[in-house]
């Protein structure tokens, strides 16, 4: 209770400060006031009654953000990264709070509280790693545990190293698996979530991390519960390391009432094996594996700091696009990725529909969200001019990131030194990640169904909202409508959806996207289409619109050069360019009712400053020659599938 | 027996004679202080028990540890490390090992630090008692103001002058035209029924937020300005930032009351702590130490 009540009196602090901005009907007098950064109140608790509507229900659905990957101190990696922050605190944090950073400053997001959140750490030895610091604890004598807890970063890496190979080879001691301890731990997150949860304002849900890496090879999945209805402890990859294993218990647990799902995330980092098209054991992939895969699996987690996965630039020459917050090392060490496909989305959506083609079933059919894998007990902590990375003692300060020269120098002249690889990979990470669902209300109810039927969204960071929509007939004067929405979702289907076979005419997209009031502009909209065409799987990124009221060049396809840029002194934008909302209705030029399709959404902001940038104007040095100055912030809609008649 | 002892053989002969020397006598004396000196060091040996609850403990856990119970030979495995560790103890205390032991010293203020808080057990809060803080504290508690309005939308991305004309001409046949959208289509909820004046700031910025509180009930007005364009609003209804009464909140204000009540107790308790001993730091300015 005391941890509720700091939630109450932290958030109302905040909102204090609103409130402050109207006393009476002075005009302007709020105009010093960042009220768009306050918390969101938690107003007097009243739990509505099941039938009744929460506040805030729309029946036309409303976009909630959150993050569906967070880290706390249970989490092995975590604690040894210094990070003492509990799930508790972590809800604090998503709903506009304070919390203290490992390396000693406070942290707190500046882009508002969030509205739904899962703490989902690692369930592999969870919680065993704060038992063995306990120096009480027999854990805190096993030989293994020395130097774990130094505070020498060098040695953090070190140990850290250790561990994740004994992990990985099954050689943890026994003691680290003491069911006490993953009980007490699994408890603690269940208790935090179930005081954090309240309908309409701020939703959790229970869930844990399934981290199964073969060989290094990342097959990390978030299992997310519906309910407080959770099996007694995680299923984790110390009792199988092939997902395969994983979604039969999930079935199980279905059986039993307990109903689940699962998120996969950085294929990035698989080197090819998430979506590889043999299942784990080597056996040929069937009808009732790919049901058991997508009854399990619906949405996958296409970006988040350690990079994104929509698509790479090998795999994807003609999208300009393709560059953003690539990672191309393996997860926890400095190996390099070589082999791309497999690894990343928009390849694997492809292989789906080929599949589909070939084989009749396609394993591949997800939707994506975002979400930020933080350490830190810091949901959404992706934003790029206030970034403090994920790792805690380990990359929280911008030299240890590679942001600013290293030893004070004020120059690159010196490269600085990175003996074990670590710089480079914290550099190579992005300030990315925010799930985006469009749901009747804020509740776990309404955001589970719209994460089971993909009516979901990836975001960069920016809680910026997409709506997308297909038909083959919509109205001519349909943006123009006030019942957009509602004929959109009447004679259409959503992201997330299927069209059905067409009956000779191409398929229309509404495409619809909103800035977000503290990010940049948006600059153009694009439709990415993937096709099968003479057994070939094919993609194509068109421009749908474009800002500053500029028209698409037929001979390119693109939008001109909006002439948005940002000056590097101090990451300020151009002003006056780009669009606060981007409205179109496009039909495919290049539709053959005979080839399987999918179509998503991407929409981009104008360029605006990389966290290396902004952690290098703070610091008074330039920005680092070796990394991007500037991103474009972008978010993605789930797709949409077209099966022709067969 | 003195008849005997003149019979007696040459080798008792010599033991008899040797009794009476003085010098014999002094080394028996000193023999029996010997044996009498380790025995009584050896009866103020201190003690290593082992009782048999600990015994259980230890051999529950190795069989938590491992699934099975311990065979003989690993109990006396067990027994012996739990001895070996005693001792080890011991002796380290005895040779003051613990001194200037960070860990040691961080467990031992841990314990007293749980020891404080058990001892001073916290009474339940009285009525008066939790009113008074509650009054205290009523504005952690505070309802953000709540809104019911609809709003029409001016995109001015394409210029905004003329989304501010167009809006202002909207305003004008605005109540002639029943209800009838004259805006453009919003990605945002174009209707709010009771919403916190927190998340409409939040999604609209603060102009829109504030004009929320600040137009006239029931008609439309505006343009007012967000972080998209231009709106025409009309406010059904406000309900002003509202304060709960006690018993809306109870169990929070209680929760609060009594961390309150234990982060006091525990401040007072290290207060007069600290007030045992003086403490004398060096090496450090000054400033840093206020």
């Amino acid at each position: 209770m005391g941890n509720r009540w700091r939630t109450t009196a932290g958030s109302l602090t905040a909102m204090a400060v609103v409130l402050a901005a109207f006393p009476g009907s002075t005009a302007g007098s709020g105009s010093a006031v960042t009220g768009s950064r306050a918390a969101k109140a938690p107003v007097v608790a009243k739990k509505a009654a099941a039938s009744a509507h929460l506040p805030g229900y729309n029946i036309e659905r409303n976009a909630y953000f959150g993050d569906l990957h967070v880290h706390t101190k249970l989490s092995f990696d975590a604690y040894i990264f210094n990070v003492r922050a509990s799930p508790d605190d972590a809800y604090r944090f998503a709903k506009g709070d304070t919390i203290g950073h490992p390396s000693g400053f406070n942290i707190r997001l500046s882009g508002g509280p969030l509205d739904f959140v899962a703490v989902t750490d690692h369930s592999e030895y969870i919680g065993a790693l704060q038992e063995a610091a306990d120096t009480n604890s027999p854990l805190n004598k096993l030989p293994i545990v020395e130097g774990l807890f130094s505070t020498d970063p060098v040695k953090i890496g070190q140990a850290f190293s250790r561990v994740i190979e004994a992990m990985g080879t099954n050689s943890l001691p026994k003691e680290f698996g003491d069911k006490r301890i993953a009980s007490k731990a699994w408890k603690e997150i269940q208790d935090a979530a179930e005081r954090n949860n309240d309908p309409g304002h701020f939703t959790t849900f229970v869930g844990y991390e399934f981290t199964s890496a073969p060989d290094g090879r990342n097959l990390h999945r978030n299992v997310i519960f519906k309910s407080a209805k959770v099996p007694e402890l995680p299923y984790s990859a110390v009792q199988s390391q092939d997902p395969e294993n994983l979604w039969h218990q999930m079935d199980s647990w279905r059986k039993a009432g307990i109903e689940v799902l699962a998120i996969p995330h950085n294929m990035n980092g698989s080197d090819g094996l998430m979506f590889e098209q043999t299942r784990r054991d080597g056996r040929a992939m069937d009808k009732a594996y790919s049901d058991l895969r997508m009854r399990n699996e619906p949405i996958a987690e296409i970006t988040q700091i350690k990079g994104t996965s929509e698509t790479h630039p090998s795999l994807s020459p003609n999208d300009e696009w393709a560059n953003f917050e690539i990672m191309e090392s393996y997860i926890g060490r400095a190996k390099a990725i070589t082999k791309f496909s497999g690894g990343y989305v928009r390849d694997a959506l492809k292989s789906g529909i080929l599949m589909q083609d070939t084989k009749g079933f396609n394993p591949f059919k997800f939707g994506f969200i975002g979400s930020s894998d933080t350490h830190n007990a810091a949901p959404g902590s992706v934003e790029d001019r206030n970034y403090f990375s994920k790792v805690g003692r380990t990359d929280g300060k911008p030299e240890q990131r590679g942001s600013i020269p290293a030893e004070g120098r004020k120059t690159w002249d010196i490269p600085t030194a990175d003996p074990n690889g670590n710089l480079g990979r914290f550099q190579s990470w992005g300030a990315s990640g925010i799930a985006g669902v469009w749901a009747e209300e804020n509740s776990r109810d309404a955001i589970y169904s719209a994460m089971r039927r993909k009516e979901t969204f990836a975001t960069s960071g920016p809680r910026m909202r997409v709506r997308f929509f297909a038909a083959y007939d919509y109205p001519q004067n349909i943006l123009k409508r006030s019942d957009l929405v509602t004929v959109a979702y009447r004679s259409g289907v959503p992201m997330g959806g299927d069209l059905m076979p067409s009956k000779g005419k191409a398929p229309q997209f509404i495409l619809w996207a909103m800035r977000d009031p503290n990010s940049g502009y948006l600059q153009r909209a694009q439709i990415v289409k993937g096709w099968v065409e003479n057994g070939v799987a094919k993609e194509a990124v068109f421009d749908v619109a474009c800002s500053d009221n500029l028209a698409i060049n037929p001979a390119t396809g693109r939008c001109p050069d909006n002439g948005a840029k940002v000056d590097l002194s101090n990451c300020e934008p151009t002003k006056f360019k780009g669009d606060a909302e981007m409205r179109t209705l496009w039909r495919d030029p290049t539709f053959k009712p005979n080839q399987r399709a999918f179509y998503y959404a991407r929409v981009l902001e104008n360029p605006s400053c990389r966290w290396s940038t902004w952690d290098a104007i703070r610091n008074g040095t330039p920005p680092n020659p070796k990394l991007l100055p500037t991103i474009q912030e972008r978010v993605w809609s789930s797709p949409i599938w077209y099966a022709p008649s067969l | 027996m003195t008849s005997s002892l003149s019979k007696q053989s040459p080798v008792r002969a010599c033991i008899v004679r040797a009794g009476r020397e003085p010098i014999v006598h002094f080394l028996l004396i000193g023999a029996l202080l010997f044996v009498g000196i380790l025995v009584a060091r050896s009866l103020q040996r201190p003690v290593v028990r082992i009782d048999a609850q600990e015994l259980g403990q230890l051999a529950g856990y190795w069989s938590t540890q491992m699934q099975r119970d311990p065979t003989n030979e690993e109990l006396q495995g067990i027994i012996h490390e739990r001895v070996d560790e005693e001792v080890l103890a011991r002796e380290a205390l005895r040779l003051g090992l613990d001194k200037d032991d960070m860990i040691v010293r961080r467990r031992l203020a841990q314990k007293m630090t749980f020891a404080s808080e058990d001892t001073a057990n916290l009474p339940e809060p009285d009525e008066a008692a939790l009113k008074a803080f509650f009054e205290k504290t009523k504005a952690d508690y505070q309802a953000p103001p709540r809104v019911t309005f609809r709003h029409q939308f001016f995109n001015s991305d394409r210029g905004k002058d003329q989304a501010l004309a167009r809006a202002k001409l909207a305003l004008g046949k605005v109540d002639s035209t029943q209800g009838e959208a004259l805006g453009e289509p919003f990605l945002l909820p174009l209707g709010y029924s009771d919403a916190s004046l927190i998340d409409i700031n939040k999604d609209y910025g603060q102009d829109f937020a504030s004009a929320l509180i600040r137009v006239p009930l029931n008609q439309w007005s505006g343009p007012i300005a967000s972080a998209y364009g231009y709106h025409l609003i009309k406010v059904d209804s406000r309900i002003s930032a509202k304060t709960p009464t006690l018993d809306e909140v109870r169990s929070d204000v209680s929760a609060a009351y009594q961390e309150q009540a234990r982060k006091t107790r525990n401040t007072a308790f290290l207060d007069g702590l600290r007030k045992k001993y003086r403490i004398e730091i060096s090496g450090i300015p000054q400033t840093i130490l206020k």
